[in-house]
């Protein structure tokens, strides 16, 4: 990681820790806030997998994956912009399957990781963090309040690990 | 490669192909020291840091991943390492993103090869040492590329060793300091990163040390090769590499002009099985045996390299007379180098090295480093008016 990259992180990291307080502060249009920043965030993410498969990554071998990762994000960030006229309760199941989702994804690459003998740990703590979150959430689904504290509590936790992984140490191999 | 074929296998081509043992020293010299001379080692003897042919762990940690750390990046790689085989190949329905970066895989005999040996002409035995460096990596670093690059340089399972009872899996592993294990074929190699411009996947770092061992062969799959995979024999490979190397440091002691496709193989004949016994002896060092077999050649003791062997002449010396000490003639070499192959890489409208001025249309508008190799032209050539 460059310098550059770790204070990238570490900014993120922090934005999404003053988003989760502020989420705390405004509970009531909290669950808004959270589909515009996610839904936005997605759509640019999945932009940017597509240009890069459709210019790069087809011709490559195992190119394919930029472009369903492209595919699914553009899905679910259009999808995430379109419920803003959708009953709350709707709202938190999505929350709840993004959530899961996320996890899925993240304990996948803590997998593909492991594979690779790569460091793994975090991303699949990461992962199953956010399962438990999706659950819970699904426990406590009356309740709107608890809701958004385990909604925020949860990105805390992930604010954290960011700002964390930007001081990790990442060993390069030179290679001359 | 390392230290036993840059340095000791280039002291031994370049005695075969007539250098005095001094001289040979001097290039086998010159062609180590192309993966020491970085911008750390260059700021210590307060030289020129656009002259740095190589880059450091740390130094590769703290490059910027912009546009210009990535220009960057490729000025030293692609002209030192990876010497790109054909800046305008072509690849049907490709983007002309991907082909700058698909012009850049370096492979064996391409024309960039010729001028590098048609630059060490005209000048010093250090510029000798660096083209030889050049053109043996054109045979251990072929399929990969000089710059960044996920859909070039990444690799996957599919990776295999070839042993003489059969195939056996590569298992890959990122510890920088643990040794390679011949016994079970675990290889360092660097992490997996999907981001096409990370530094892991710069040059053959995915696939670890593997082509830098002389002894080795191996089966991969390169992402950029549509699915077919590659058959990488290094003794094969090695011997054209010392092949070459002896034919093209002829043409230059002889003003000939270097061709490629060309060995000098009657001239390493009475070699040749010796110099097999060392490239497929199955070990990760083999400095000691091309020491023994390189005195048993010259008769002359080498003596082990030392990176600061020649500093003290340089710091010693004020500007411009440094130009002229060993370190001040290697620093020109590598610039006249860098210059040639950038040139070429823009030339051919890919910018992934930046941008290239020429000097003879528009003067000097550039980094102010180069201003040395243009001075040193200039002398050269009032010299050559003058005789």
């Amino acid at each position: 990681m460059t310098k550059l990259q770790r204070i990238k992180n570490i900014f993120s990291g922090l934005f999404s820790l003053a988003f989760s307080l502020l989420i705390l502060w405004d509970h009531e249009d909290g669950f808004e806030l959270i589909m515009l920043v996610l839904g936005f965030s997605m759509l640019i993410r999945s932009i940017n997998s597509l240009v890069y498969y459709f210019t790069m990554a087809r011709h490559m071998v195992g190119g394919k994956y930029s472009l369903y990762l492209g595919i699914i994000m553009f899905d679910f960030g259009v999808f995430t912009l379109a419920m803003s006229d959708i009953p709350r309760i709707y709202i938190v199941f999505y929350l709840m399957a993004c959530h899961a989702f996320s996890g899925v994804i993240d304990i996948m690459r803590g997998l593909e990781a492991k594979s690779y003998e790569t460091p793994w740990k975090l991303n699949t703590t990461h992962g199953i963090v956010s399962i438990l979150t999706a659950i819970i959430c699904c426990i406590f689904i009356k309740s709107k309040l608890i809701l958004v504290y385990i909604y925020a509590a949860g990105l805390i936790y992930s604010s954290f690990t960011r700002i964390i992984s930007s001081f990790r140490r990442s060993a390069i191999v030179y290679i001359p | 490669m390392q230290k036993d074929f840059h340095y000791y296998a280039t002291y031994c081509a370049a005695y075969i192909a007539g250098y005095t043992h001094e001289e040979s020293l001097d290039i086998a010299y010159s062609a180590q020291f192309v993966d020491l001379c970085s911008r750390t080692y260059l700021a210590k003897i307060k030289a020129p840091l656009s002259a740095a042919t190589t880059q450091l762990q740390l130094e590769l940690m703290d490059s910027r991943l912009d546009l210009m750390g990535l220009q960057d990046i490729t000025r030293i790689w692609a002209s030192f390492h990876f010497l790109p085989y054909d800046l305008y190949a072509e690849k049907k329905h490709c983007s002309k993103r991907y082909l700058n970066k698909y012009r850049l895989i370096c492979n064996t005999n391409g024309e960039l090869v010729k001028e590098t040996v048609g630059l060490a002409k005209k000048t010093s035995l250090q510029s000798v040492g660096i083209a030889m460096h050049i053109l043996a990596d054109t045979w251990a670093h072929r399929y990969f590329a000089g710059t960044p690059s996920y859909v070039i340089n990444n690799t996957n399972r599919y990776f295999f060793e070839l042993l003489p009872d059969g195939k056996r899996p590569v298992r890959f592993r990122h510890s920088a300091s643990a040794p390679d294990d011949l016994e079970h074929s675990i290889y360092t190699n660097t992490i997996h990163q999907p981001g096409e411009n990370t530094i892991m996947n710069l040059g053959h770092g995915r696939a670890g040390h593997l082509p830098d061992y002389s002894f080795i062969k191996y089966e991969y799959l390169p992402v950029w090769n549509d699915y077919e995979e590659i058959v990488k024999d290094n003794p094969h490979d090695y011997m054209h590499a010392f092949a070459q190397m002896v034919y093209a440091m002829q043409c230059i002691r002889c003003g000939k002009s270097f061709e490629t496709h060309l060995y000098a193989w009657d001239d390493i004949e009475p070699y040749k099985e010796d110099i097999e016994v060392i490239l497929q002896k199955r070990q990760l060092d083999s400095c000691a045996d091309w020491k023994a077999f390189g005195e048993g050649l010259t008769g002359c003791e080498i003596p082990d390299f030392e990176l600061s062997k020649h500093e003290q002449e340089y710091v010693a010396a004020s500007e411009p007379d440094n130009s002229q000490t060993f370190l001040g003639k290697f620093i020109i070499a590598a610039l006249a180098q860098k210059s040639m192959v950038t040139n070429r890489i823009y030339a051919s409208k890919n910018m992934l090295a930046g941008f290239s001025v020429d000097y003879a249309k528009k003067g000097f508008k550039g980094i102010r480093d180069f201003i040395g190799l243009v001075n040193e032209r200039s002398r050269d050539n009032d010299e050559a008016a003058e005789n």
